[in-house]
């Protein structure tokens, strides 16, 4: 029986909390208060007779930026009259605020030509007043000024309206799945070759009495990829835990390894090994990419895993360790939505999960209903996507060729729908 | 309860930062969640590197297989700690930054770091060769049209491409390999790409939405999902 | 003390090198020197960079600093039995703001933009230029439509690839493997430079100096 290794502080642990409990004990100082310091010079230019002139632009207006949460406000104005391309006198314009009755404050410094500005120093809680002064090379010459204005909070963007429809609708399609698998209708998944191999490739260490190697990826925890990674473990430590095969899990990022943990450690529990489990399946090496990389291929060639999975985001390293993997002859199955270190894995692994094949891994190794209901959202998305584009497709070509004008408005409602804000 | 908290917050998080998108004052949620995680992950490393000391010092205790490979391991990390967190050898003490040029910490890694990194990432000209090599034994259609795809990408990229194609009248151009390189990339490769692109969009929506939902609960300890 | 530096990078890149014939104590002893270091480096920059640099020098002014601060206080509970339960709820919080985040993200970026990205006219250059493309244009913008279209089909789960399906879905797996192969082809060439680089150290910078 072996006996689990409890976690407990060491005086290791201790050493490394030092410098941090230092840091932290010291009291802090009070914040400051007060604006920040304006990084403009803010002194207004008076002009003198001597001064090289230039007439203030007109017509400016400030009005309320769309959908934010009152830090923004839009001005506009006509340019300066000598402010042409050749021969005009004004070298730039200069925007002033003032908040709430005080001293104007310099905040934006804009090249000649320009006809607009938005301030994103605002606040909902105080009223704005703006003028904006043409510079010349002597002088500056101020604009009438706006009217108060007090922004505006608003309270959703509906300039984002189609992503959440879109959202909605592969989001629900999502959870409608889900709950009719609940509800006991049987769904088709078609086979994916890699997912189908993986009983194979876990009872072939084991038949062989050598380890099975993961490897999450390079990134942390927040990183899609990597947690894609850790539910594919999920699944794979059942099997594993069901087998009593060996598993080494290196890691490059300290989140990982917690989470790693947690997940074999459940599988363990639940096939009713918990005695089996130890901390050490998991292990830290470093956050640099290729000193862990260094390190994995030096498990590789001294423990001769049979089965590696490399179920991630990967970079560079993708083709190192595929490479050795290939080179010590274990089976390998390979995923990653990186579509730059596909072709490495496909050149070097058995098998090769190609990008939403990954995501979609957990849910088809659990083989559960609620599980492969996801599977089917993700269907409804496609068939949208293909959908829009022949229809797109077909509406701009005959509206482009032939000026047709209905297929152009078609098209026009399209590329809007699915313009990204 | 010990079940159920975790996977609620989960639950809270996620929906959160979903509707952040759409509610413009809360917009900010993103950023701050970026400034969260950095902080966990410092904490974290208290545990990483915690975990990276007992697997050296249990190796070296019970002398286990390359033993004495542990010492250099922690004498490495020890020595790196010691000279960043009280910048020993920092021509500016302990004030300066802990990268100052001339710094122990600094030096260590133009002259041991940088060129252990180089030679790692120069190892991949000989694992794409003999990637190359197996790839060239194609055994089915897929693996020769990704050869023949790779071979004139690759021969496009050189003077040899132009040379072995002039003979090619220039009503045809588009058949000299580095024109021919030039339109793959432009066209069939940005075909495939924008495919797999979308599938990961949809896969990582799906993926999403089974982790808020608690469908997906095996990193938390829970293999009853 | 710079010749000294030269020869320790040299030993090391060797001993890196040494990999490709076999596992050998000189690749253990670089890759150990490298783990250690590297780790250690990493620490002090986080370090620095997130626990000094935000709560001393900025004086931990921002009110979520010290809400990240106790989920990392939570984290490190791990370390005690009893109690280590209780790590989970920071893993939960970054999981679901991992989740959250990208969920809308990816179909911002992934989906709706590249399908926007399709919707282009065959017989046109450009938009508004009317029945003016190339023969060169045309192919491309079919090729870009039917390829994106038939790779969507390779990838659709509820269908077996039987039949027409499948016929499309082979078409699809022709343009995917395309595009891997051109990844392919086009990395080579950088990833030649590399070693270039490196032995240009070990032939100029290193052995330059023994002669």
């Amino acid at each position: 029986m072996i006996i689990q290794k409890r976690n407990k502080i060491t005086k290791v642990h201790w050493l490394l909390l030092l410098p941090l409990l230092i840091c932290v004990s010291t009291p802090l100082v009070a914040a400051q208060s007060g604006t920040s310091a304006n990084p403009f010079d803010t002194t207004l230019i008076v002009p003198d007779t001597a001064a090289v002139a230039a007439e203030p632009v007109t017509d400016l207006t400030v009005a309320d930026h769309r959908y934010d949460h009152g830090e923004k406000l839009d001005l506009t104005w006509v340019p300066s009259a000598d402010d042409p391309p050749v021969g005009g006198t004004v070298v730039g314009y200069r925007v002033y605020r003032i908040a709430d009755g005080s001293e104007p404050v310099l905040v934006a410094e804009l090249p000649p030509g320009t006809n607009h500005h938005t301030d994103e120093g605002t606040s909902a809680d105080s009223s704005y007043v703006y003028f904006v002064t043409s510079v010349t090379t002597s002088a500056e010459y101020e604009s009438a000024r706006t009217e108060a204005i007090v922004p505006n909070v608003e309270w959703l963007n509906f300039d984002k309206k189609y992503l959440f429809l879109l959202a909605l609708i592969v989001g629900g399609s999502v959870v409608i799945f889900i709950e009719t698998a609940r509800r006991g209708k049987k769904l088709f998944v078609r086979k994916i070759a890699g997912l189908e191999a993986v009983d194979d490739a876990v009872g072939r260490a084991t038949e062989m009495g050598r380890p099975i190697l993961f490897i999450p990826g390079i990134l942390d925890m927040d990183d899609v990829q990597t947690l894609a990674g850790l539910t594919i473990l999920g699944r794979i430590s059942r099997v594993i835990a069901d087998y009593d095969t060996r598993i080494f899990m290196p890691v490059s990022r300290s989140l990982v390894m917690t989470a790693g943990r947690e997940t074999i450690k459940a599988a363990y529990q639940t096939a009713g090994r918990p005695d089996k489990y130890s901390d050490d399946m998991v292990t830290y090496v470093t956050d640099e990419q290729f000193g862990y990389v260094a390190a994995v291929d030096g498990i590789m060639v001294r423990e001769k895993p049979a089965t590696v999975f490399l179920l991630g985001a990967f970079f560079a390293e993708s083709l190192i360790l595929a490479e050795t993997g290939n080179y010590i002859g274990a089976i390998q199955i390979a995923g990653t939505a990186r579509p730059a270190q596909l072709p490495f894995f496909i050149a070097a692994c058995d098998f090769t999960l190609i990008g939403e094949e990954l995501f979609a891994a957990s849910a088809y190794l659990s083989n559960e209903p609620k599980a492969l209901g996801s599977l089917k959202g993700q269907d409804v998305g496609k068939a949208i996507a293909m959908a829009v584009i022949i229809l797109g497709v077909v509406a701009v070509t005959i509206g482009e060729a032939w000026q047709v004008g209905i297929m152009n408005d078609l098209t026009d409602i399209l590329r809007a729908i699915f313009s990204t804000m | 309860m010990k079940r159920q908290i975790p996977l609620f917050i989960t639950f809270f998080v996620g929906a959160l930062l979903i509707f952040s998108v759409f509610i413009p004052p809360m917009e900010s949620a993103g950023e701050n969640f970026t400034l969260f995680f950095d902080i966990i992950a410092v904490f974290a490393f208290f545990l990483g590197g915690g975990n990276l000391l007992r697997v050296h010092i249990t190796k070296l205790k019970r002398r286990k297989q390359d033993w004495p490979f542990s010492i250099v391991t922690i004498a490495g990390f020890a020595f790196m700690l010691t000279v960043g967190i009280f910048k020993i050898g920092n021509p500016g003490g302990i004030a300066a930054s802990v990268t100052a040029d001339g710094s122990w910490f600094q030096e260590v890694f133009n002259y041991v770091l940088t060129p252990l990194q180089s030679t790692m990432y120069a190892l991949l000209a000989f694992f794409v060769a003999s990637a190359s090599y197996r790839a060239f034994r194609a055994k089915n259609r897929e693996a020769t049209i990704l050869l023949i795809a790779a071979f004139i990408i690759l021969l496009g990229r050189t003077p040899f491409g132009l040379m072995v194609t002039s003979w090619v009248p220039e009503s045809l151009s588009v058949l000299q390999i580095p024109n021919l390189a030039i339109w793959i990339m432009n066209s069939p490769n940005l075909a495939g790409q924008r495919a797999i692109i979308i599938g990961i969009g949809l896969g990582v929506v799906s993926m999403s939405l089974r982790l808020i939902l608690g469908v997906e609960r095996t990193y938390l300890g829970d293999d009853s999902g | 003390m710079d010749h000294l530096a030269v020869w320790v990078a040299a030993f090391l890149t060797l001993g890196i090198i040494s990999f490709l014939y076999k596992d050998n104590p000189w690749y253990k002893l670089s890759e150990a020197i490298f783990v250690g270091i590297s780790a250690g480096y990493w620490f002090v920059t986080l370090f620095w960079d997130n626990i000094y640099g935000k709560f001393w020098v900025g004086k931990g002014e921002d009110p979520m600093l010290w809400v990240g601060a106790a989920l990392g206080v939570l984290m490190l509970l791990r370390l005690i039995p009893k109690i280590g339960w209780i790590s989970r709820w920071p893993l939960a919080f970054i999981v679901g703001c991992t989740a959250g985040l990208y969920l809308i993200n990816y179909l911002s970026s992934n989906m709706m933009r590249q399908v926007q990205g399709t919707i282009l006219p065959f017989f046109s250059s450009q938009f508004g230029s009317g029945f003016d493309a190339t023969a060169y244009t045309i192919v491309g913008n079919i090729v870009v439509a039917v390829g994106t279209f038939t790779g969507l089909v390779y990838f659709f789960f509820s269908k077996e690839h039987k039949g027409a399906f499948g016929g499309t879905a082979r078409v699809g797996i022709f343009f995917i493997m395309l595009t891997f192969g051109a990844s392919f082809g086009y990395t080579v060439m950088s990833r030649m430079s590399l070693l270039i680089g490196r032995v240009d150290f070990l032939f100029f910078d290193w052995l330059g100096m023994i002669k």
